[in-house]
C-alpha cells in the first residue's frame, strides 16, 4: 500500500507515493537526496534528524512521512540560499562545528528558536537545544554561536528604523 | 530499525474515524502525533495491521474556555498547551507539565490525548490533569461518554478505553476561589528523559483566601499508573495557610505510602520515594508561599 501525499521542502512541492511504514527523515535522505538531515539514534533522542515542519522544530525520524502531508518542510539545505545562514556562519567562526554530526539539527533547532524570539537569553537558548546532543563540543561553543545571533530590542528598531528610511 | 507494513487511513472527520474504528475494532491502532507509536512500532513492540490516524483532525485541536471551565480537545499539541495564555493564567500547573515532556521537537508533535491514551506511569500530562479533577469525553459511533480521568488508567499501558472509542476532549473546570499549583519532575537528563518521579500539587483555598479548601496530590512514575494521594491531600484540607506548613511533613510522609515504586535501570524505588517527600516539600512550600502572598489565580 502507498499513500499520496503533496510536501514542500525547501519551497520545492513534491507529490510523493510513500508506503505508511516510512518515516520522514527516509522519505528526505533516501528519495529527495537530502543527506543533510541526519540519522543518528532513530528514537527520537538525539536531534540528529531535526527539521522544521510549518517553521517548528521536529523530529523526522519519528514522523510518519504520511503526517508530513500538505505540510512545509525545511532541512538544513533549504536554511540558505547561497551565503550561509548568520546561524551557520556563527556555528563556523565560534567554532561550535565538530564532527557536525549534530550541527544540522543544531541550526534548524536555533533557527526556530530565533524566528520567534529574536532576542532569548541563555536559559532559553539551552532550553530550546536541550532535545540536541553534541558529544563534541560540550555545547559552550554552540550557545556561545547562537547568542551572537540574537537581536536585542534596540538592534530591532535600529533594523525597523532602516527599512522606514528606505 | 524498520517498522513493520501496516495499511494507513487518515480521517477526514472525527466521525467517519469513529465509523472505521467500529468496523475494525482491536485490528487497528489510532495514531495522533505518533511520538510514542511510532518510537514502539519502530521497537516492535506494537505491530499493528492498520492504523487509523487522526492527524488531520484540526476539529480536536483547541483550547475553548466555557462557562465553567475549559475544554481541550485531544489533538492539541504540548507546545501549543505550554504557551496558552488562558491556560497559563488559569492552570498554570498544566503548562508546567506538557511544557516537561520529551523535547521542544516531541512537543510539537506530542498531543495530549496521546499522551493520555498512551497511559504511561510516568506520563508528565497526568499528575496535574489528576489534581485538577478533570474529566475526559470518549467517543464512539453510538455515544459519547464523560469518565473521570481519575478511572481510566488501569495499568502500565492499559485504560478503559474501549476499542471503539477515542479520546475527544478533556474538560476542567477552573477553581473558583484562588489556587495555585506546581508541578516537579525528575529526571536525569534535561530533556527527553521520561519522569523517574513527577509530583503535582495544586491547592484552592475558601472565599476567605485564607484557607484550605482543596488539595489535590498526583504522583507519577512511582506506581502501575498515576496515582493521587488522598490521605496526604486530607492532612492538610481546612487548615489555615500558616498551619498548613507546619504540617508538609506529615503530608510528604503519607503521600510516599501512595506510590509503589520499582527498582528499575533509572533508579531505585527508594531513591523514588525519598524524591516523592522532597519534590512535596517543594511544591507545598511554592504553593503555599504564593497563595499566602496572593499570587494564586
Amino acid at each position: 500500500m502507498r499513500v499520496p501525499i503533496n510536501i514542500t521542502v525547501n519551497g520545492e512541492e513534491y507529490h510523493l507515493e510513500v508506503k505508511p511504514n516510512r518515516v520522514l527523515l527516509d522519505v528526505l535522505r533516501d528519495d529527495l537526496g537530502l543527506t543533510g538531515t541526519k540519522k543518528g539514534c532513530g528514537l527520537g533522542k538525539c536531534g540528529a534528524c531535526t527539521i522544521l515542519m510549518d517553521g517548528r522544530p521536529v523530529h523526522s525520524c519519528l514522523l510518519l512521512a504520511a503526517h508530513a502531508d500538505r505540510r512545509q518542510i525545511t532541512t538544513i539545505e533549504g536554511i540558505a540560499a547561497e551565503e550561509p545562514h548568520p546561524l551557520q556562519a556563527a556555528f563556523v567562526a565560534k567554532g561550535a562545528v565538530q564532527c557536525g554530526f549534530c550541527t544540522p539539527g543544531m541550526i534548524n533547532a536555533a533557527k526556530a528558536l530565533l524566528d520567534a524570539n529574536p532576542d532569548p537569553d541563555e536559559a532559553e537558548i539551552k532550553s530550546a537545544i536541550a532535545g540536541n546532543l553534541c558529544r563534541c563540543t560540550g555545547y559552550n561553543q554552540i550557545v556561545s554561536a547562537i547568542q551572537s545571533c540574537t537581536l536585542s530590542k534596540s538592534d530591532l528598531q535600529a533594523a525597523e528604523r532602516g527599512e522606514s528610511n528606505e | 530499525m524498520r517498522i513493520r507494513s501496516f495499511d494507513y487511513w487518515a480521517a477526514p472527520s472525527l466521525e467517519e474515524a469513529l465509523i472505521e474504528l467500529d468496523l475494525c475494532r482491536a485490528d487497528a491502532k489510532v495514531i495522533a502525533g505518533g511520538t510514542d507509536l511510532v518510537l514502539n512500532m519502530k521497537k516492535k513492540n506494537i505491530q499493528p495491521r492498520r492504523v487509523i490516524s487522526l492527524h488531520n483532525l484540526d476539529e480536536l485541536d483547541f483550547v475553548k474556555p466555557d462557562d465553567s471551565g475549559v475544554r481541550i480537545g485531544a489533538l492539541t499539541k504540548h507546545a501549543d498547551l505550554a504557551a496558552d495564555p488562558f491556560l497559563k493564567q488559569h492552570l498554570p500547573i498544566l503548562c508546567q507539565a506538557v511544557g516537561l515532556i520529551g523535547s521542544w521537537q516531541i512537543r510539537n508533535v506530542g498531543t495530549i490525548g496521546g499522551n493520555i491514551c498512551n497511559a504511561s506511569p510516568a506520563a508528565d500530562s497526568a499528575p496535574p490533569l489528576l489534581v485538577l479533577d478533570a474529566q475526559l469525553i470518549l467517543a464512539s459511533k453510538t455515544a459519547e461518554k464523560k469518565i473521570s480521568l481519575d478511572s481510566f488508567f488501569t495499568g502500565p499501558g492499559a485504560t478503559t478505553l474501549e476499542s471503539d472509542q477515542i479520546l475527544k476532549e478533556i474538560v476542567i473546570e477552573l477553581p473558583k476561589q484562588p489556587a495555585a499549583g506546581c508541578y516537579l519532575k525528575l529526571r536525569r537528563r534535561k530533556a527527553v528523559d521520561v519522569s523517574l518521579v513527577g509530583v503535582a500539587f495544586q491547592a484552592e483555598t475558601g472565599s476567605d483566601g485564607k484557607t484550605l479548601a482543596k488539595v489535590g496530590i498526583a504522583l507519577g512514575g512511582v506506581a502501575p499508573i498515576p496515582v493521587r494521594a488522598p490521605e496526604a491531600e486530607a492532612i492538610l484540607v481546612g487548615l489555615t495557610l500558616d498551619e498548613a506548613v507546619t504540617k508538609i511533613s506529615d503530608c510528604a510522609k503519607i503521600a510516599v505510602k501512595a506510590a509503589s515504586p520499582i527498582d528499575d535501570v533509572r533508579a531505585t524505588a527508594s531513591y523514588r520515594r525519598t524524591i516523592i517527600n522532597v519534590f512535596i516539600h517543594r511544591c507545598a512550600q511554592n504553593v503555599l508561599n504564593t497563595l499566602k502572598n496572593g499570587g494564586g489565580n
